[in-house]
């Protein structure tokens, strides 16, 4: 799915995609690599290196839905992290105010 | 208790949240032996067997993992009335780790034990409240901007609606809001099983998850396009869930919203005109 999506161009609320650092952290302490966040997610984030230490990265972080956290909540270890909401809102607003202003 | 109670964990014997599944199921029946069994393997070959038995007790659907066996074996069969159980969800609200161990560990049974308590409670309490009639609400007639793709149509308000990027939508009604989701949401997820609706009273901020739902295909969220204080909630959708998908913009409204700050926040949103062509490209960009 979304082969047609280039995270390089994308926008977020006018945004581009690439300013909004929105994507989940893996606490390799808490993660049991279950890879049940890799097989729900279709936007394809993660990705599994079955012969390395770390069996799961977080590969495509732009593909990330802003403000999706479904992985998170079906990942039984608690080993998913997101980015405070509050903040990457006031960032989203913050640079869409400064385009305007330069407009 | 009135009404008949049945359990179907998922009984997933390779995973320690599998376990914790079949604890739960056997806990319920030691409290109170009224409470009805099902066999995930016996259901999965046989949809006879407990057909009755799901048609008339509520039925509480445990599933350990991301896989959710219960639930998609639920689904072939007719229900009317249902609680779900997730344990990670329930591995969060209580801090818990489960860890991985072939059989259950002493606190995992602790752990087991504490959700079948929990789990009578809130059914002795829905069992006590006095439901809130429903109100129909009235729409009117809205127009609408349509578009199919292969078999699945869209549809979009023209006006009176504002949406967010995470295709969940806003209708201001004086202080007041009603959210939902979109056609593209809907359409997406396939058919919804559960709808988890909030507390009302509850504060939400602006692109929180409010709402939990739930289809064959996926965990769903309606991310709260505005903030505010949730003023009335849906009580249809939990008898009737198949409302997101087939009226999602009218009666499969979910929840109503007493707004804080909607002019501010409708700056992040989008009309009905921009949101259609928002929406048609993001189809166009997955098919």
């Amino acid at each position: 799915m979304a082969e047609k999506y280039d995270s390089t161009t994308a926008t977020f609320m006018g945004v581009p995609r690439k300013e909004i650092p929105w994507w989940p952290t893996i606490d390799y302490a808490k993660c049991n690599f279950c890879m049940d966040c890799d097989k729900f997610c279709p936007h394809k984030v993660f990705e599994k290196h079955e012969d390395k230490e770390k069996k799961l990265v977080v590969a495509n972080p732009y593909n990330c839905v802003v403000f999706c956290r479904a992985c998170m909540k079906l990942c039984e270890p608690d080993a998913l992290i997101f980015p405070e909401k509050k903040e990457i809102t006031a960032l989203i607003k913050n640079i869409r105010n400064k385009s305007e202003n330069n407009d | 208790m009135t009404k008949k109670v049945s359990v179907l964990p998922c009984c997933g014997i390779n995973k320690t949240v599998g376990l914790v599944t079949t604890e739960i199921g056997l806990k319920l029946k030691e409290i109170n032996r009224s409470i009805e069994l099902i066999s995930p393997a016996t259901l999965s070959v046989d949809q006879k067997r407990f057909q009755e038995l799901i048609l008339e007790s509520q039925v509480i659907v445990i599933d350990g993992c991301a896989t959710r066996c219960a639930t998609k074996l639920l689904e072939n069969g007719q229900y009317t009335k249902v609680k779900r159980i997730f344990i990670p969800e329930e591995s969060k609200k209580y801090e818990f780790r489960l860890g991985k161990t072939l059989r259950l560990s002493g606190e995992g049974k602790k752990f087991a034990e504490k959700i079948a308590k929990r789990i009578l409670d809130e059914l002795k309490k829905e069992a006590e409240r006095v439901k809130e009639p429903i109100v129909e609400r009235d729409f009117g007639t809205i127009d609408y901007f349509e578009v199919t793709y292969d078999k699945y149509h869209f549809r979009v308000p023209k006006a009176g609606y504002y949406f967010s990027e995470n295709d969940c939508w806003v209708k201001q009604e004086g202080e007041k809001a009603l959210l939902g989701v979109t056609d593209y949401l809907q359409n997406k997820s396939s058919d919804i099983l559960f709808v988890d609706l909030p507390e009302i009273g509850k504060e939400v901020e602006q692109f929180d998850e409010i709402v939990n739902f739930e289809s064959v295909k996926a965990l769903l969220s309606l991310i709260s396009p505005v903030s505010g204080v949730v003023s009335a909630i849906n009580g249809k959708l939990e008898e009737e869930p198949d409302l997101l998908n087939n009226d999602p913009y009218e009666q499969g409204w979910t929840i109503e919203i007493t707004l804080t700050d909607f002019d501010e926040e409708k700056e992040l949103l989008m009309d009905g005109k921009t949101y259609f062509e928002y929406m048609k490209k993001k189809i166009e960009e997955e098919l």
